[in-house]
């Protein structure tokens, strides 16, 4: 009884094994590291080399039991943000799990920082999916260099990538959006059909309205701007029943944080015409095949434009965007993609003289 | 409190007991894993939901904007205490690395909920005794052999504080368990069908959003559950019955999962083949056609405890193939064209382009066995082909839905994605979401093929949404939509 007794106290108070670490203690050693830890490093641009503050740094240890069959049990996670050189270090964990079959399974290391694809320990990160397992990390003076975000990475793949730790979740909540909009070839969901919808294309001595086109939580969704926005009409050209505006304003900034969106309904004769006109005048005008059945990009200054024609509708909408806003070639077309969807709310009527509404999206309906 | 001491008692005298087993026969012990269920299973649950309709189904049917991306929060105050303990508790096991452990305040968006699903439904990992499914037989984990089963359950009785207590509950086990069909429907089984029919239809019906939440999120929960078990039916192991041969007899446990899941992770596995569509749930895994998940990989892959048997050949002629085939456990995969030549190298018999076996002749011995170039044939071809049909149960659990028609203050609903003939139990349930978020029931209406039903709009309306319940040919299904007030 007694050895039986020492025997089940001896292994329920076991430390947990520790398996072989498939990473190095340090870059210029074969010598492998402990999934224990210590680990420290520094985070730096991939292509300037420049020490990157503030990324977050997020360490977790999985722990899994079970003899034969084997699952999780326990995970112990610290989270670190990167000083001004760019330096994290993660102590080894305390407060163990104990157990005669548990054992420390593995160790990863994620890295987040806005504007960057995310770097874990185990995996390198693939637009097209495909994942490349890691041989570079190490335990001590590991060196974490961030590739800048491109044009044509898809969101969606990239979240599943980050991993669900609260600071990371927390860092990168605004991918959700344009995540979302990567579905089904960038739709989002769609509303309930407006039952005015059909009038924008008809006469009406009433004013177009696009206070429905984009709301400022879309607009945070997709850039991750977290200042507020004055909501207005931009002041350059009248309203009309063939023309509405809404411009983002945001509060505090410079004209690089404003959103703005134009829209133009009326025939198809008049929507090719007019796509013709800005196809002329706006700065820096290239013609690209991105949304709608035609649709042009363009650049002045601090400010990004994309326009686009949806011939057989009447309708022609420009978006403009500063460049500190949107900091992403793509953020601009997924505010695009976005007004796109709620064109079917796009309603005449309403106060002449007051300014868009501020609110959400509305409702969804049927799948189409 | 007689009969709780003498529980404790019988309790205490197997401790004991088990524990004078263990001592005698020592702690020596496999370490091994069914798909590894932290990454793999994980990995595969989320390739199969980017192929599949999971994320428009939740966008247009059930009011998440985000589809895949939704956060979602579980109100674990809204389960009973003991349900809500065992939950948080097997959460907090999951490794945030994962991309599905949800945050402290229990938060994680829909994706990760059915990801964690495919985790939890093994953990702890003593529950994936009920996914063994051997095709033939229909029967489960059976492997036991003279004192091995009562030896591995002694082992597990000891193996912490917490299965101790699991000696009496039968986590324990000795070697055998549910099949996995029998498993998909067990009311024993908390992410299994029911739990996922009952709580889709709480996900659009409960009276208040935060309710409604945490009934998707049980919803979610339960499909990776089923997924999990799907998974498993494309794991040789457990369709060929062998969890000595795979589980127990090494101490590095099993090489094949091991190396899926350092090849691939939780984040890197192959993206999926495309959704495969079966007539119901149970084909999804064995069926009259052959064509069941269960049945494939039984027939194309072996397992490390299904292997030929070596043998000696002198001569090495025709005799050697009889030796072999007498051998074998399951009629297929054949092993045919063996180069018995003597040479050191490894050969591989090869099928549909693919190393599935591996053999070296040394003197007269012929040695079978499996190694990482058969691993890295058969996870690259297969895991694609698993994702397939995780993606199709997927579209399968999901593909009835409430069409909705609206004209002024009047909406036709219709039921759509389904096949005569139909058995509708629950009619028609319509309701109505006032400003606050609370729904409540506008209308019943029995179901007639072909007939929509009429609704009249409450002027107050902020959404209305409705739900049938019910069988057709394919199976249960619970068909939901929800549409914006006019």
């Amino acid at each position: 009884m007694v050895a039986v007794a020492v025997a089940l106290a001896m292994c329920v108070a076991c430390s947990p094994l520790v398996e072989n670490a498939p990473f190095s203690v340090r870059p210029d050693s074969l010598a492998p590291g402990d999934l224990l830890g210590p680990f420290d490093g520094m985070v730096v641009d991939g292509e300037t080399e420049r020490p990157i503050a503030s990324a977050v740094v997020v360490g977790s240890w999985a722990f899994e039991r079970g003899i034969g069959l084997r699952g999780p049990a326990s995970v112990r996670e610290a989270s670190v943000e990167t000083d001004a050189d760019g330096r994290y270090r993660l102590p080894q964990p305390d407060d163990l799990p104990t157990g005669s079959s548990m054992r420390l399974r593995r160790f990863t290391l994620i890295v987040y920082h806005r504007g960057y694809v995310a770097y874990r320990s185990d995996f390198k990160f693939r637009s097209d999916g495909k994942g490349e397992v890691r041989h570079d990390f190490s335990q001590r003076a590991n060196k974490v260099r961030l590739e800048k975000w491109q044009a044509g990475m898809e969101h969606r793949r990239h979240l599943a990538f980050l991993g669900s730790a609260e600071a990371v979740v927390k860092a990168a909540g605004w991918e959700a959006q344009p995540a979302s909009l990567e579905y089904d070839g960038g739709a989002t969901a769609p509303r309930a059909p407006a039952p005015q919808a059909a009038k924008v294309q008809t006469a009406s001595p009433e004013l177009l309205d696009a206070s429905p086109l984009l709301s400022v939580e879309e607009v945070r969704g997709v850039t991750g701007f977290a200042g507020d926005f004055e909501i207005g009409r931009l002041a350059d050209r009248v309203r009309s029943e063939e023309y509405d505006s809404l411009h983002f304003k945001a509060k505090g900034k410079s004209e690089g944080f404003d959103v703005g969106v134009r829209v133009w309904a009326g025939s198809p004769a008049l929507a090719e015409a007019q796509f013709g006109k800005l196809i002329a005048e706006l700065p820096a005008a290239m013609p690209t095949e991105e949304i709608g059945d035609r649709s042009v990009r363009a650049r002045g200054g601090e400010v990004v434009g994309l326009a686009f024609l949806l011939q057989e509708r009447g309708l022609v909408v420009q978006i403009s965007c500063g460049t500190s806003q949107c900091t992403e070639a793509g953020m601009v077309l997924r505010l695009a993609k976005l007004v796109e969807s709620h064109l079917g709310e796009l309603r005449v009527g309403g106060d002449r003289n007051g300014s868009p509404a501020e609110g959400g999206p509305g409702e969804k309906g049927g799948e189409p | 409190m007689g009969r709780c001491r003498q529980r404790r008692e019988s309790r205490l005298t197997r401790v004991v007991f088990w524990g004078l087993v263990l001592l005698t026969a020592s702690f020596v012990g496999g370490r091994a894993r069914a798909w590894d269920a932290a990454t793999t299973h994980a990995g595969m649950t989320g390739r199969a939901l980017e192929a599949s309709r999971f994320h428009a189904a939740l966008a247009h049917r059930m009011g998440r904007a985000l589809g895949s991306f939704e956060p979602l929060r579980l109100d674990v105050a809204a389960l009973d205490a003991n349900r809500a303990r065992d939950l948080v508790g097997r959460l907090r096991a999951l490794d945030s690395a994962g991309g599905y452990r949800p945050s402290a305040e229990g938060v994680a968006t829909a994706s990760a909920w059915v990801r964690a699903g495919s985790v939890l439904a093994k953990t702890p990992p003593e529950r994936g005794r009920n996914h063994f499914l051997e095709p033939s037989t229909k029967s489960g984990l059976d492997d036991d052999s003279g004192l091995s089963g009562a030896f591995h359950a002694a082992r597990l009785t000891l193996d912490d504080g917490a299965t101790v207590r699991a000696a009496a509950t039968g986590q324990a086990f000795a070697l055998d368990g549910m099949s996995a069909l029998a498993w998909l429907r067990s009311p024993h089984n908390d992410f299994g069908l029911a739990a996922f029919f009952d709580n889709w239809e709480r996900a659009l019906s409960a009276e208040t959003s935060s309710r409604r939440e945490t009934a998707l999120v049980r919803a979610l929960l339960a499909m990776g559950g089923l997924l999990a078990v799907l998974e498993d039916a494309g794991q040789p192991a457990f369709v060929r019955n062998d969890f000595r041969g795979e589980f127990l007899a090494r101490e590095s446990g099993s090489a094949f999962e091991r190396w899926v899941a350092d090849r691939y992770g939780a984040v890197a596995l192959p993206p999926a083949g495309p959704a495969v569509v079966r007539p119901d749930v149970e084909s999804y895994f064995l069926a009259g056609d052959l064509l069941g998940l269960a049945q494939k990989t039984q027939r194309k892959f072996f397992s490390p405890g299904t292997l030929p048997a070596d043998f000696s050949c002198d001569p090495c002629d025709a005799s050697a193939a009889r030796l072999v085939h007498r051998s074998l456990a399951f009629p297929e995969p054949e092993v045919g064209g063996l180069d018995l030549r003597q040479s050191p190298q490894t050969r591989y018999v090869v099928q549909d382009g693919l190393r599935i076996l591996a053999y070296r002749r040394l003197g007269d011995r012929v040695h079978f066995f499996l190694d990482s170039s058969v691993y890295a044939d058969v996870a690259q071809a297969w895991l694609p082909e698993v994702e397939g049909y995780a993606a199709g149960l997927v579209n399968h659990l999901l593909r009835a839905k409430v069409g909705f028609a609206v004209a002024g203050r009047e909406a036709a609903l219709t039921l759509e994605g389904v096949d005569e003939p139909l058995q509708v139990a629950s009619g028609f349930r319509v309701f109505v979401e006032d400003a606050q978020g609370e729904r409540k029931p506008i209308a019943t209406a029995a179901f007639k093929p072909g007939t929509p039903i009429l609704v009249k709009i409450p002027a107050n309306a902020r959404k209305i949404a409705a739900f049938v319940r019910g069988k057709d040919k394919a199976g249960e299904f619970v068909a939901t939509g929800e549409i914006a007030g006019p």
